[in-house]
């Protein structure tokens, strides 16, 4: 029978007492093992390297190298390691920017390292740990244009791909000119396109 | 307006962009201070925690201070939460206003209904922190008294003029009454109320409307100009 399987985990955060702490939460943990741990964000691909750890945990705000650098590193290797992104920051601006850095997941700094530790076995799982706020970005993840569309852009994006124009949108939905006008507009720039066509094309090929 | 109206205007928006960047310090004092600290003391105490299994009112103990700790950590997370600026001569409006509905909805877990056109175009300083403020202060108002669900943002532009319409369909109230009450109050446990989102929109020469009565959901709307 094979031994059950140790989460390896290369830790990496400018606050050498985070990782003193850290270390010794996971060490004392069944079933993970801390194999390196540095400072310095230039070393993480090289400690990658040499350790093939399961799981990064990441902060983004590191020495010598930026977080987001590290983790475009780590991602152009043919085997990249999970990435937990560490940081104390709950703003759409910190969450984006770990998304589409490609992270695996994010824990929190002003949570309890108990939440940190479950994050690493969920992203070792498989599992993409992100609030379920970011729910609006992973859905379009890799989509040039942010934001949901509202249920009424959906219907005039439908109509509008079948062929129909304005007015003819307006009354179909009850709605005055202007109203579609706008509707169209927000359209336009969440998908990305400049005319009605682009936008058509976008309709018969989306998922 | 008078000459001298325009410089006390423009001085007013000095002023603002000078505290946000003092906020700017105060929370990376705090990030890079008790955060680390505390979640490092944090991490060394579940260790303990373990390891005094075998003494129970020893154990104990050690879990209280783990929970006095998580509070404060939490606490720490909603102030740096409220106060730290996101990035305003960086960031275009739009990206700022969908960063700010995420973290509502982050720390809340009360949705947003956000619309919001991918760019908003040029944008004052000014303009930009009194509707980053202002977005804000409407979104926990209605998350501390609607007991809505659901709070709508919507945001657009037309020529020089910028609106955003915040609504939910929750509890409602006599904005009279609110306001009256608020009068003399100021900024309080950071937050500065309807009054100051009235004072906010004024020294940028706004419009602000506000629509709401017990049982019937609230709908605030302010527009400004881009600069």
């Amino acid at each position: 029978m094979k031994a059950p399987a140790v989460i390896r985990v290369l830790l990496a955060d400018d606050h050498a007492i985070v990782l003193e702490g850290l270390r010794a939460l996971l060490d004392g943990e069944p079933g993970i093992r801390v194999v390196a741990a540095t400072t310095d964000g230039a070393d993480v691909t090289r400690l990658v390297e040499q350790h093939k750890p399961d799981v990064v945990v990441l902060d983004l705000e590191l020495v010598g190298m930026k977080g987001t650098q590290v983790l475009a590193a780590l991602r152009a290797r043919p085997e990249s390691p999970k990435v937990l992104v560490l940081t104390a920051y709950t703003d759409g601006e910190a969450l984006r920017s770990a998304l589409d850095a490609g992270a695996d997941g994010l824990a929190l700094k002003t949570e309890s390292p108990q939440q940190t530790l479950a994050a690493i076995r969920q992203v070792h799982a498989g599992q993409l740990v992100f609030p379920q706020a970011a729910r609006r970005w992973i859905e379009g993840r890799g989509a040039a244009a942010p934001g949901d569309l509202t249920p009424r852009e959906r219907e005039v994006w439908a109509l509008m791909a079948a062929g129909l124009t304005n007015p003819e949108i307006a009354e179909r939905l009850g709605l005055s000119d202007n109203t579609i006008k706008f509707h169209v507009q927000h359209l336009f720039s969440k998908l990305g396109v400049k005319n009605r066509t682009e936008a058509a094309l976008k309709f018969a090929q989306r998922r | 307006m008078t000459r001298r109206d325009t410089e006390a205007r423009a001085a007013s928006r000095r002023l603002l962009a000078t505290s946000e960047r003092e906020l700017q310090r105060i929370v990376l004092d705090m990030h890079d201070g008790p955060v680390q600290d505390i979640f490092a003391a944090l991490s060394q105490l579940q260790v303990l925690e373990r390891a005094l299994a075998p003494d129970p009112p020893s154990q104990e103990r050690t879990q209280r201070a783990i929970g006095l700790l998580e509070r404060a950590l939490g606490e720490i997370r909603n102030f740096i939460g409220a106060f730290r600026p996101p990035g305003f001569e960086r960031r275009g409006l739009s990206a700022i206003i969908e960063g700010l509905a995420v973290q509502h909805e982050t720390l809340t877990n009360q949705a947003v209904e956000l619309t919001v056109p991918g760019d908003l175009g040029d944008c004052a300083l000014a303009a930009k922190i009194a509707i980053y403020r202002i977005l804000q202060e409407a979104l926990a108002n209605g998350h501390r008294h609607s007991g809505a669900m659901m709070q709508r943002v919507t945001v657009s532009r037309r020529d020089r003029l910028i609106t955003l319409m915040v609504s939910d369909d929750g509890k409602g109230f006599d904005p009279e009454r609110v306001l009256a009450s608020e009068a003399d109050v100021g900024v309080e446990g950071g937050h500065f109320g309807l009054r100051g989102i009235q004072d906010r929109v004024a020294m940028l020469g706004g419009r602000f409307a506000l629509e709401s009565a017990p049982g019937r959901g609230t709908s605030l709307s302010i527009t400004l100009p881009a600069g």
